[in-house]
């Protein structure tokens, strides 16, 4: 499903990626762990096509995602869902308009909107508050939304950075059960996380990265630094 | 359907944005078309003077007949002359009694005494002929029984009227440029602005997989719109702005100039409408495309 090789960001002086290689299978459950400043956002950041990397390839579904053309990355980024440590959601939008939001965006048919939005919803249990600002809701609320969107292209990999970072324990288990299920239906996910009670208590698959390279890769791993 | 609907939202949630470039537009709008009617109008109105020019002569008590009739008959014979008509001392305090101001010389003068001179109305087949007309019946030799040659006065009149022109020309093209600039500066700084206030909602467009049309061409359409309201505001100002100084046109430049301002602005609406339009759709698309080419990175 994705394979990374040789991967490299040079930031300056700063070497943010050290000729990374790696691949994740379809629909596996891998969690990305490591200091700050291990790599991991950057490594995010490349899979999603937000930097390019200086050297090195990353090939999703049988394509260079490295080398994608401007008009490209939309429909690559349809195909990927990011869920955010801060949701970023839209403030003065509703529960419901910010996850029809990324079908509008992609020209879906007001049909469309109106089959998919409450069907995810109810898979993130948010249908009920559809009609609530984002303001109106708990951090754990605001991310079942996040997820929501994240979800809506029914897309094959989820990308979630940090999801549980601005959240209470329980709320973060509540994600954490969330996100679970979701693998569970076949989509492929990529957690990346300081949370070591999490990486633990799952026992999947755990990479580990420090300086930019991967220091650890195993498959029920825990969290060791 | 949906990127129109949004760059219309987005016009007016950035409402007080909205309306300063929208102001600086019309404000553009209007300094360059009042400039463009008015060099034409003011060049219309002085070929309408001109058309209507002629030179008359005004003849001392002491001059004879025998002398006027000779210099009656000298200018007809002249190829740029297309008309020579005496007018007698009668004849001109007839044609004064139907003026105004002319009156009044009448009254203060005895009854029966006729202190009008007599003359003669000298019309050229073409303005361009004024000058060499009135220096033929300027010579020397005609100089002891003529009074005085309107033409003189005349000239000075329409060279005044010329340097005027000229002046609002170069005016109407400094104010014209300097406003361009400065409507094109707050656009551009505008939308800046909104890309600015917008940059969360861009980023979460662009990571849910908005296409780059979808992010910029909103921005496109608030700049149409600037063009568009600023043509609306910018028409409906001039004609009331016409329908108030319409009085002092009058006044100072006579009612010609006022006539044909009004014509101009009538038989020319759509002209306008489509120039203002033109121009003020051409400067927000393009300021609208410059600022997100440079600001909004997709």
């Amino acid at each position: 499903m994705i394979e990374i090789i040789g991967l490299s960001k040079q930031y300056g002086n700063i070497r943010a990626l050290d000729n990374l290689n790696l691949k994740i299978n379809r629909g596996e459950y891998v969690f990305l762990v490591g200091p700050s400043g291990a790599g991991k956002s950057t490594l995010i950041k490349t899979l999603i096509c937000e930097e390019r990397p200086s050297s090195g390839k990353v090939i999703v579904a049988d394509r260079n995602i490295t080398k994608l053309r401007p008009k490209e990355l939309p429909f690559y980024r349809r195909k990927v869902g990011v869920v955010f440590q801060d949701f970023k959601l839209l403030p003065q939008k509703t529960v419901w308009e910010n996850v029809a939001f990324a079908l509008e965006v992609c020209g879906a048919t007001a049909q469309e909107i109106e089959d998919r939005v409450p069907k995810i919803l109810d898979l993130v249990g948010m249908l009920k508050r559809r009609n609530n600002l984002p303001n109106e809701l708990s951090g754990g609320e605001r991310q079942r939304v996040g997820i929501a969107r994240a979800l809506v292209h029914n897309p094959k990999i989820l990308i979630a950075d940090e999801p549980t970072g601005n959240l209470d324990p329980i709320n973060a288990w509540e994600i954490v059960d969330l996100l679970t299920r979701i693998n569970e239906r076949g989509t492929t996910l990529i957690f990346a996380t300081h949370n070591k009670a999490i990486v633990d208590r799952l026992k999947k698959r755990v990479i580990l990265m420090k300086d930019g390279k991967v220091v650890s890769d195993q498959l029920r791993g825990t969290y060791t630094l | 359907m949906r990127i129109m609907k949004l760059g219309i939202t987005n016009f007016w949630r950035n409402s007080w944005l909205s309306f300063a470039a929208t102001l600086i537009m019309t404000l553009t709008l209007i300094i360059i078309t009042i400039f463009v009617i008015l060099t034409l109008v003011i060049g219309r109105t002085t070929d309408v003077i001109r058309a209507k020019m002629d030179v008359s002569v005004y003849f001392k008590e002491t001059a004879t007949t025998d002398q006027i009739i000779d210099l009656q008959r000298q200018v007809a014979n002249r190829n740029d002359v297309k008309e020579v008509r005496y007018i007698s001392k009668d004849e001109a305090i007839e044609k004064c009694k139907t003026q105004t101001q002319c009156k009044k010389v009448i009254i203060f003068n005895n009854p029966g005494e006729n202190p009008l001179p007599r003359s003669l109305d000298i019309k050229p087949i073409s303005a361009d002929n004024l000058d060499q007309i009135a220096q033929f019946v300027g010579q020397e030799e005609f100089k002891p029984m003529i009074d005085n040659i309107s033409y003189q006065d005349n000239r000075m009149m329409m060279e005044r009227i010329i340097a005027f022109t000229a002046f609002t020309k170069e005016i109407g093209w400094f104010l014209s440029i300097v406003f361009a600039f400065i409507s094109i500066f707050v656009i551009l700084n505008t939308v800046r602005l909104a890309i600015f206030t917008r940059r969360d909602e861009i980023e979460i467009m662009r990571l849910v997989g908005a296409s780059d049309a979808f992010i910029k061409v909103p921005f496109v359409v608030e700049g149409t719109m600037y063009g568009f309201l600023a043509t609306i505001f910018a028409m409906g100002l001039q004609w009331v702005g016409l329908l108030a100084i319409g009085p002092r046109i009058e006044k100072y430049f006579g009612v010609e100039m006022l006539q044909q301002l009004n014509s101009f602005f009538i038989s020319y609406f759509w002209m306008i409408l489509g120039l203002e339009l033109c121009v003020g759709v051409l400067i927000g698309v393009c300021c609208s495309l410059i600022s997100v080419k440079k600001y909004l990175k997709v």
